[in-house]
């Protein structure tokens, strides 16, 4: 049943690569835009139309629950011309159904929605393939975004699939540290978040070692000070510099233990933070810009080496608001406005009317992800978000408290 | 007409409040309590209250004009559903219901004047006098203006220097009301102040709680958590947390042509301020075995929540409101494709109206607006069980069934923990005796004084 999808697959990583090397090969550091270049090829609507039409059809063909979903609204590959059309099915849905094309003895690897009030959590299903096209995706973006600058340095663009050959991709000649402040992926196997931290890991070559957060009793995840602030003060005692990755409430929580210490690092220069996702009553809630004020007053890092991510478990790909510098990337007129890869595409839906928004207008992020290729590529959020260009400025999660009842797992 | 700047609502929005601005509103409240209405008859209060209410109702009385041009810019309403919810609420507002208020409170007209006594107190030699506080603090929620009004009503007549904290940007209908008091007794206006700003504010919060006996609040039971641990042991405070309220639709209610009456008064406490207060329906239960089904039920309900859309329209709405409306509805339309036991009928291209039916009995929390649940259950009992996770929470029950019914099912819904047990369509419009949450309106803000004769 899958072969077309597998085929799919295949060519989106094959032009995912290319997407990473062609238009800039050897050169790729002098290329201070990944947002033109890549106007050059899915940017355009002419490119991705034919592509996202080809999933839908596969989707529908292959996605039961989908089909149904959109059967009810009348919607077929026959009736779509356009893929802005093709039917988006709403986060809460990867709760209620097996929103997968993939039969149930292929579903090895199962992301779930985080959050500690949810009843149950979203459920998106992978196989090695379908892990294999979210690894290329995640990386492909996430090292465009928060290491092009290491290029310089003498790093090599990643012309190897992901996977292969990790230390190929790292900073070979250059010393430098990970800090992840999430547990490792033995102890949350269901986190895609972790797992792309884990990705991000193997590729820059560093140790398992790496992942500086632990399971507490409750299951909520809490930040090993002990080994972070040791992580911490390696790197500047080595002057090496650090790649720290967490969630937002985990560095309130590494701030809030520095700042009981009376803590002031200054880490070494090119060191980086990559920050995500919201605070889900883990910790307090902080504005984004304190937060990074804080970063920048604890660990010395400054405001251009602070990449947000915008992500969650029933996508592949991410969007980040930013990068460091000399990719020099940023959304033109905009000062952080978050961007999907091009073969991803958010539309920022009204949720009054359920079309696009106009520019600087809010709505609801829509995702049309063709890295999702083996679940849904069009899903609806429930964040809101202003359209900035093509990207758009967060907002945060429409106040929404999930409807209780019976799963439709069971019927 | 532009109103003069009585209120501290009043001042452009680029004022900033300061702790002393509150401070001294606090003491000139006070001050001119003591000289215009401590000794002030309840009658004569009653004559003005009620008067004000008159001259609201009044099509060409400025301020009314006022609330119905530029209440929809202002509060989100449109004029059809403030003129309704404006009019309900000045209707009751009547000499006769005044008094009959402070009978069923106080046991006596005259128990705020002096020492008072009815026949029974009489046989027993005893006479008693109630007073209010003397400076009463009204902290309001602010999702409808109708609890802000009637707590100004009730501190009037416990004759109480009032200051209403609104939430930001929900002052102006009880500006507006202010205005109407100022202009018909400035005296009475005087005891009155009307100011708005984002709850938890500590300093201006602190400045108004430091001078007041008495908080009464409505909001979130966070709020009114947060509000309770900043108030001093002496303070009295009175909080009304979150309720809320559904439809119960019996079958015999549902006889012959009925069923289209009854949808029509379901859909009028929906629509009703938006469905925004705590009396407001989330869920409409139909019993099993009527005219006609839930599932049917819910299909005419949307006929006439369409119909009423057209007539009295729910208004614009912020993109987070509207956001909240186009997430639950995506939730249901997926299950509905997949089951036949959910339903979904709502408004095109907006998000004005949303009918949701489930074969599955459980109560849910709407997020209102005019977005409600329509659930099967085989009889009151099965109802309440669904209900159970809402129970000891739940305000208001709007009937529809046969008059000899009517005791036996408000009889098991007080034992069960309802507190207001009315007919469906009058759900959101409580008669001014209603008690609040099951609370004693006048008696809660008084202290008696017993006097035993001998």
């Amino acid at each position: 049943m899958t072969s077309e999808l597998s085929n799919f697959a295949a060519r989106l990583r094959e032009f995912i690569h290319s997407e990473g090397r062609a238009p800039r090969g050897p050169d790729f550091q002098i290329q201070n835009d990944i947002g033109d270049s890549c106007n050059s090829s899915l940017r355009d609507d002419g490119r991705l139309n034919p592509l996202a039409l080809e999933l839908f059809a596969l989707q529908f063909a292959h996605n039961t629950a989908y089909r149904k979903i959109c059967e009810a609204r009348g919607v077929s590959p026959k009736t779509v011309k356009h893929w802005t059309r093709i039917p988006a099915v709403p986060t809460s849905a990867f709760k209620e159904l097996d929103l997968t094309c993939l039969p149930p003895h292929q579903r090895a690897t199962v992301f779930h929605s985080s959050g500690t009030t949810e009843q149950r959590p979203s459920r998106h299903f992978h196989n090695a393939e379908s892990l294999a096209v979210y690894e290329t995706s995640l990386w492909s973006w996430f090292r465009i975004h928060l290491l092009s600058d290491k290029l310089k340095l003498g790093l090599q663009p990643s012309a190897t699939p992901v996977g292969v050959q990790a230390s190929a991709c790292g900073f070979p000649g250059e010393e430098h540290e990970l800090a992840i402040l999430t547990p490792p992926p033995i102890r949350v196997p269901h986190s895609s978040l972790v797992h792309m931290f884990d990705v991000v890991r193997r590729e820059l070559g560093a140790p398992d070692s790496s992942f500086m957060g632990e399971l507490t009793g409750d299951g909520s995840w809490a930040v090993n000070f002990q080994a972070a602030a040791a992580a911490l003060r390696r790197a500047c005692k080595r002057q090496s510099p650090l790649v720290l990755l967490g969630t937002a409430f985990s560095f309130v929580h590494l701030l809030d233990s520095l700042a009981e210490q009376n803590v002031h690092l200054q880490l070494p220069a090119r060191s980086r933070v990559m920050e995500t996702g919201g605070y889900k009553g883990r910790s307090r809630r902080l504005p984004k810009a304190e937060l990074h004020a804080l970063i920048t007053q604890h660990l010395g890092v400054p405001p251009s080496h602070i990449v947000c991510e915008y992500g969650m478990s029933e996508l592949s790909s991410q969007a980040y608001d930013g990068a460091i510098p000399s990719s020099g990337f940023r959304v033109p007129g905009s000062g952080s406005a978050f961007r999907f890869p091009c073969w991803a595409r958010a539309q920022i839906i009204s949720p009054e009317t359920g079309h696009e928004v106009a520019e600087r207008e809010t709505g609801l992020i829509c995702v049309f992800d063709l890295a999702n290729v083996f679940s849904v590529m069009a899903v609806q959020t429930e964040d809101l978000a202003a359209r900035r260009a093509d990207g758009f400025d967060l907002i945060g999660r429409a106040e929404h408290v999930e409807p209780r009842g019976c799963s439709l797992m069971v019927a | 007409m532009n109103l003069p700047n009585y209120f501290l609502a009043d001042l452009p929005p680029e004022a900033t409040l300061t702790a002393a601005m509150i401070g001294e509103a606090c003491q000139t409240l006070k001050r001119n309590r003591e000289q215009y209405v401590a000794k002030r008859s309840t009658q004569s209060l009653v004559n003005t209250i009620a008067g004000v209410a008159e001259t609201w109702l009044q099509p060409e009385f400025p301020i009314r004009k006022l609330a119905l041009d530029n209440g929809p810019r202002e509060t989100r309403f449109s004029r059809a559903t403030i003129t309704t919810g404006l009019d309900n609420f000045f209707k009751q507002l009547t000499e006769e219901n005044l008094n009959a208020l402070l009978v069923q409170e106080l046991g006596h007209p005259q128990r705020l004047d002096a020492m008072a006594a009815n026949s029974a107190e009489q046989k027993l030699n005893r006479a008693t006098m109630a007073s209010g506080p003397e400076f009463l603090v009204h902290i309001a929620a602010g999702n409808i203006p109708n609890p802000a009004l009637m707590s100004i009503v009730l501190g009037l007549l416990v004759r109480s220097a009032q200051f209403v904290k609104c939430a930001s940007g929900t002052s102006f209908l009880s500006r507006l009301f202010a205005h109407s008091i100022y202009e018909a007794d400035p005296k009475l206006g005087a005891c009155l102040e009307i100011a708005e700003w984002r709850g938890g504010h500590a300093v201006l919060e602190g400045a108004l709680f430091a001078e007041t006996d008495c908080v009464t609040a409505t909001g979130s039971d966070e709020t009114l958590a947060a509000i309770r641990a900043k108030l001093p042991l002496k303070t009295r405070f009175l909080g009304y947390g979150h309720r809320v309220s559904f439809g119960c639709v019996t079958s015999g209610a549902l006889a012959g042509f009925n069923a289209k009456k009854v949808v029509a008064r379901a859909a009028t406490d929906i629509v009703a301020w938006n469905q925004l207060g705590c009396l407001s329906p989330h869920v409409i239960y139909v019993e099993h075995g009527g005219g006609v089904s839930a599932e049917h039920f819910a299909e005419m309900l949307a006929d006439e929540l369409k119909r009423r859309e057209e007539v009295e329209p729910r208004g614009e709405l912020s993109t987070e409101h509207a956001a909240a409306i186009a997430s639950r509805r995506g939730f249901y339309e997926v299950r509905a494709a997949h089951s036949p036991d959910t339903r979904m009928w709502c408004s095109k291209n907006s998000t004005a109206w949303t009918v949701v039916y489930e074969a599955d009995g459980r109560f849910q929390t709407s997020c209102l607006n005019r977005f409600v649940y329509v659930k099967g259950a085989s009889d009151l009992t099965n109802m309440l069980h669904g209900a159970d996770s809402v129970r000891g929470k739940v305000s208001t029950v709007g009937l529809a069934a046969p008059e000899d019914k009517v005791e036996e099912l408000a009889t098991q819904l007080a034992r069960w923990g309802v507190t207001r047990v009315c007919p469906l369509g009058q759900m959101q419009n409580p008669p001014l005796l209603w008690r609040h949450d099951g609370r004693p309106a006048l008696g809660d803000l008084v202290t008696w004084t017993d006097w035993e004769q001998s």
